[in-house]
C-alpha cells in the first residue's frame, strides 16, 4: 500500500507539469491578453508591462520561470489585473471561503444524501421511497443559479433572517451551503439507493439474514460498506469541485471565493491567477483520487494494489 | 508674461469668494444618528491607485480617497478642490494653480505642488505602465507624448512646482476644457513617500495614504471595500457622512433584492424593470442622462467589407435601425434614441438638425430601401453582413432585434457573439464588419466624443474625413468650440461612420433616506463628502 501511494505521488508530478504546460499554451492561444483594453496602449507601455510580468520572454522560458518560481519559492507570481495582489494572496483570501462553505456543503450532501438513499432502498416502492426519490429529483432539477436568487428573495427580502451575501460568521454560510449541496445531495442519494438495492439482493446479505442477524446489523455492517463503493468514487471529484468553489455561489452570494476568481481570471486574461487556481484544482483532484483509491482498498479487502 | 486671471465658471469664482458650503439637511430633514452609505459595485475593484485604475467603479472609490486640483459640483461644473483658483496665461498655454495650504494627506503631511508634479510624472512615465498615461496626452501637457513613448524623461513633462502651493502646467495647445479634465481621477495626487516605500502594495488597506475626504479601512477583493471619514481632510468639519462601503454583487437582480432588503442604498435597475419600479417606488427610482453613447461601428478600413465603403449602404443601415423599439421595448429606462454621436446632455453641446431624426420610421425605411437599391443591392443580390457584439444580455437583445429590423430591408445579418477581450482585440485589429460599440465621456465636453472619429483618434472603424479633422483642429482655439462640434456632427450624419442607436441614462434606485447624491451631473461622478443620511 505504501509503495502504491509513493508510485501515485511520483506520477502526480509529471501530470501536474503536463497540466501547467497545456494550460499555459491554451491560455496564450486565446485572443487578447491581460493588457488588451478598450483604448489600445502605446507600444512602449505594452513593452513595459510585458517586461514587468516577464511576458517578453519566449513562451518556453516563461513556463520554466513560472515552474521554477513555484518549486523554489512557492511563488505563483503577481496578479496581472490587481496590481496590489499576488496570486498567493488571492488564493489565500478566496480558498478558505470556498473550503468552508464547500466543506460544510460536502458533509451535508453526504449525510443527507446517503441517509435518503439508504432509507429509500430499504423501503423500496413505499411512500418513503417515493418521497426520497421525489426529493432528490426535485433537488437535482433545481439548478443552483435558479435556487440562489430564490433563497435571497425568501430569506433576505421576505423573512429578513439571513444576510443576502458577503462573507463573515456562520450566518453567511447557510445560503451558500444550501445552494451548493442540493444537487450533490441528490446525486449521492440516487447512487446510494441503486447501489444499496443491488447489494441487498446479493448472496452475503441473504447469508447474514439467514444467520438471524438483526436488520440494523445487516444494513449497517454488511450492506452499507459495499454499497458505498460507487458513492465514494463519485465523492472524490465531487469533494474537489465543492471545496474549490462554485462560480454560481460566488456570484450570487458575493462570498469572495475562488470560483469567481477562476472565471474572472479567464475572462480578464489574468494569466497568473488562472494558472494558480488551475494548479490548485489539479493538485487537489490528483490528491483526492488517490484518497478515494486508498479508501477503496480499506473498504473492500478484495482490492489489492 | 502677463497673467490674466480667469474664472471659467461662476461656480469657481463663487468658490473663491465664499467658504465651502457645509452639507446641510433641508428644512424638515433630521440627520440620522448612523451616517453610513452603502453603494453597489458590480465587480471587484482592480486597484485604488489613481494611476493604475482604468474603470468607472474604481474611479468612484478613488474619488473618495483622493482629491484632485478641482472637484465637480452637483451639476458637473468644476469647483475648487485642492486648488482654490487658477490663472490662465494670455496665450492660453500656461495654467497656474494655487493650492490651499491647509490641504493634508491622511497621515497629516501637507499636500504640496510637488505631490502633483510627482504624480503627473508618474502617470506619464512608461515605467509606471499606466493604462491611462494617454490622458496626459489628451490634456495636451507639454512633452506628454514623448514622455509616454519613453523618448523624453518624465522630468521633462510640462508641470512644475513654483513653490509649495503654486503649480504651473504648460500645454502645447489651447485646451478650453482643461479645467474639466483635472477632475478626472487619473490626475489625482499620490503620496510619493508611501508609494516609494511600499511599491505596488501601497494601496492596501492600512498602508494607503490619501488626501480625500475618506480613508481606506478594509478591502476584501470582490466582497467589499470600506472607508471612514478622514479627520485630516481640509474640509472635514463640513463632511457629515462617517462610513461608506462598496458591496460587490455580481448579479444585478440579486443586488436589487438586497437593495429592497435594505442592504444597499443605491443600485442599478436591471433593463426593462424601470417602468414597474418607478410606479412602485416613485421617490426612489431615477433615470438621469449619463454621458455614454451606443451604436454599431462600421469597419471602413481596407479589411472591412466593400459594401460598407458606399455611404448609401451605411445610411440605409442607419435609417433602418428602429431606435424607438430599442429604447421603449428593450431598455425601458428613459434612454434616448440617438441619431448622432455626442451625448445630448453634454454641457454646451448644441445638437445639429439631423434630417432623418425628424422622419417617421416608415419614411426612414422607405428611404433606406431606395438607397440600398441604388447601391445595387436587392432580392437577387442581398447584402450580407456580420454583426459582432460582446457577451451581455442587453447587447444580445438589441442585436437580435437589429437582425429583424434589417430583415425588413432585405439585409441578412449574421450575429457573432464573442467575449469582451476577443471583441476588443478584433476591434483594434479591424477584424470585424459591424460591431457594437459604446463610448463614455472622459470629461464633460463634446470633444471627448468627437475626437474619437478623427483620423488620428481611436477610431476602430478607420473613418477618415479631412473636413471633420479640420473642424476639430479649429475647435481647439475657437471662442465657442460648440460651433465646430455641431458642424462635425453634421458630417457624421452625412458620412455615417456608425449606426447611432441610443444614448445612455443612469437608471438607479436611490434610498429615500440618502440625500445629496447628484442627479444633474451627466458624468454621474459623486462625492460621499456631499451626501448625508436622514432619519425617516
Amino acid at each position: 500500500m505504501f509503495g502504491f501511494i509513493l508510485r501515485r505521488l511520483a506520477v502526480a508530478i509529471p501530470t501536474l507539469l503536463l497540466l501547467i504546460v497545456l494550460s499555459f499554451l491554451l491560455m496564450h492561444a486565446a485572443p487578447g491578453g491581460p493588457f488588451t483594453q478598450e483604448r489600445a496602449l502605446p507600444p512602449q507601455i505594452i513593452a513595459n508591462l510585458n517586461a514587468k510580468y516577464g511576458l517578453d520572454e519566449p513562451l518556453w522560458r516563461q513556463i520554466v520561470n513560472y515552474v521554477w518560481g513555484i518549486v523554489a519559492h512557492f511563488d505563483f507570481g503577481p496578479s496581472f489585473v490587481y496590481p496590489d495582489r499576488t496570486v498567493n494572496q488571492i488564493i489565500a483570501a478566496g480558498f478558505p471561503v470556498t473550503l468552508t462553505y464547500g466543506g460544510i456543503a460536502f458533509v451535508a450532501a453526504v449525510v443527507v444524501g446517503v441517509s435518503l438513499g439508504v432509507t429509500a432502498a430499504i423501503r423500496q416502492n413505499t411512500w418513503v421511497d417515493y418521497l426520497a426519490v421525489g426529493t432528490s429529483i426535485g433537488a437535482q432539477v433545481l439548478p443552483n443559479f435558479v435556487m440562489a436568487p430564490i433563497l435571497v428573495l425568501v430569506f433576505t427580502l421576505w423573512l429578513g433572517w439571513l444576510p443576502g451575501g458577503g462573507w463573515g460568521g456562520p450566518i453567511f454560510w447557510i445560503m451558500p451551503v444550501v445552494a451548493l449541496s442540493t444537487s450533490f445531495m441528490a446525486s449521492i442519494a440516487r447512487i446510494t439507493r441503486s447501489s444499496m438495492l443491488e447489494v441487498l439482493g446479493s448472496n452475503h446479505i441473504r447469508t447474514a439474514r439467514a444467520k438471524g442477524l438483526s436488520e440494523s446489523k445487516v444494513i449497517l455492517r454488511h450492506a452499507l460498506k459495499p454499497a458505498l463503493l460507487p458513492v465514494i468514487s463519485y465523492l472524490g471529484p465531487a469533494f474537489v469541485t465543492m471545496i474549490t468553489g462554485s462560480v454560481v455561489v460566488d456570484i450570487y452570494f458575493s462570498t469572495g471565493g475562488i470560483g469567481r476568481s477562476f472565471v474572472d481570471s479567464a475572462l480578464n486574461r489574468d494569466y497568473a491567477v488562472m494558472m494558480g487556481i488551475t494548479i490548485l484544482v489539479g493538485a487537489l483532484t490528483i490528491l483526492f483520487s488517490l484518497v478515494v483509491d486508498v479508501l477503496y482498498a480499506w473498504i473492500d479487502p478484495k482490492i489489492r494494489y | 508674461m502677463k497673467l490674466n486671471r480667469l474664472f471659467l465658471t461662476t461656480a469657481l469664482s463663487m468658490g473663491l469668494a465664499l467658504p465651502a458650503l457645509a452639507v446641510q439637511p433641508a428644512a424638515g430633514e433630521k440627520l440620522a444618528a448612523d451616517q453610513s452609505y452603502t453603494f453597489w459595485l458590480l465587480d471587484a475593484i482592480k486597484t485604488a491607485d489613481p494611476h493604475k485604475n482604468s474603470d468607472v467603479e474604481g474611479s468612484d472609490v478613488i474619488r473618495q480617497l483622493f482629491e484632485g486640483l478641482l472637484n465637480e459640483d452637483a451639476k458637473g461644473a468644476p469647483v475648487p478642490g485642492v486648488a482654490t483658483k487658477f490663472d490662465l496665461s494670455d496665450d492660453k498655454l500656461t495654467y497656474t494653480f494655487h493650492l490651499r495650504p491647509e490641504a493634508k494627506w491622511s497621515n497629516g503631511d501637507p499636500v504640496t505642488a510637488n505631490d502633483f508634479v510627482y504624480s503627473w510624472r508618474r502617470l506619464a512615465d512608461p515605467a509606471t505602465a499606466s493604462e491611462y498615461a494617454w490622458f496626459m496626452e489628451l490634456m495636451n501637457v507639454e512633452n506628454a507624448p514623448a514622455v509616454v513613448k519613453g523618448e523624453k524623461k518624465p522630468e521633462e513633462l510640462g508641470i512644475k512646482a513654483v513653490d509649495d502651493h503654486t503649480l504651473e502646467v504648460k500645454l502645447t495647445a489651447p485646451t478650453p476644457y482643461f479645467p474639466k479634465m483635472v477632475t478626472h481621477s487619473s490626475t489625482f495626487p499620490v503620496p510619493q513617500k508611501v508609494v516609494e516605500a511600499e511599491g505596488d502594495n501601497w494601496t492596501q488597506a492600512g498602508k494607503l495614504v490619501g488626501n480625500g475626504a475618506f480613508t481606506l479601512t478594509s478591502h476584501d477583493l470582490g466582497v467589499q471595500i470600506s472607508m471612514d471619514k478622514n479627520p485630516n481632510y481640509w474640509d472635514a468639519a463640513n463632511v457629515v457622512m462617517e462610513h461608506i462601503k462598496g458591496l460587490t454583487v455580481n448579479d444585478n437582480n440579486v443586488a436589487l433584492t438586497r437593495y429592497k432588503a435594505g442592504e444597499l442604498d443605491r443600485v442599478q435597475i436591471p433593463a426593462g424593470q424601470y417602468p414597474s419600479l418607478e410606479k412602485e417606488f416613485p421617490d426612489q427610482a431615477i433615470s438621469i442622462p449619463y454621458s455614454c453613447s451606443y451604436g454599431y461601428l462600421f469597419n471602413l478600413s481596407d479589411k472591412g467589407p466593400e459594401a460598407l465603403k458606399d455611404v448609401r449602404v451605411r445610411k440605409a443601415l442607419s435609417y433602418a435601425m428602429q431606435r424607438d423599439v430599442v429604447v421603449d421595448k428593450i431598455l425601458q429606462g428613459g434612454q434616448k434614441p440617438s441619431y448622432n454621436w455626442t451625448h445630448w446632455a453634454i454641457e454646451g453641446f448644441q445638437m445639429p438638425e439631423i434630417d432623418y431624426a425628424a422622419w417617421s420610421q416608415a419614411e426612414r425605411l422607405e428611404k433606406a430601401k431606395a438607397l440600398l437599391a441604388e447601391a445595387g443591392y436587392g432580392p437577387d443580390k442581398p447584402l450580407k453582413l456580420v454583426l459582432q457584439y460582446n457577451t451581455d444580455e442587453n447587447h444580445k437583445k438589441i442585436a437580435v432585434a437589429a437582425q429583424q429590423f434589417y430583415k425588413q430591408l432585405g439585409v441578412q445579418i449574421e450575429l457573432n457573439n464573442v467575449e469582451w477581450k476577443v471583441h476588443t482585440d478584433r476591434l483594434q485589429s479591424q477584424d470585424f464588419e459591424m460591431a457594437r460599440y459604446a463610448w463614455c465621456a472622459d470629461y464633460n465636453e463634446a470633444s471627448t466624443f468627437l475626437d474619437y472619429f478623427r483620423s488620428t483618434g481611436m477610431n476602430y472603424g478607420k473613418f477618415k474625413n479631412a473636413e471633420f479633422d479640420k473642424l476639430l483642429d479649429e475647435s481647439k482655439t475657437a471662442a465657442d468650440p460648440n460651433v465646430q462640434y455641431t458642424a462635425a456632427e453634421k458630417i457624421i450624419a452625412e458620412e455615417m461612420p456608425l449606426v447611432p442607436i441610443y444614448q445612455y441614462a443612469k437608471v438607479d434606485m436611490i434610498s429615500d433616506v440618502i440625500k445629496g447624491l447628484p442627479t444633474e451631473n451627466v458624468m454621474n461622478d459623486w462625492l460621499a463628502k456631499d451626501i448625508y443620511r436622514i432619519e425617516k
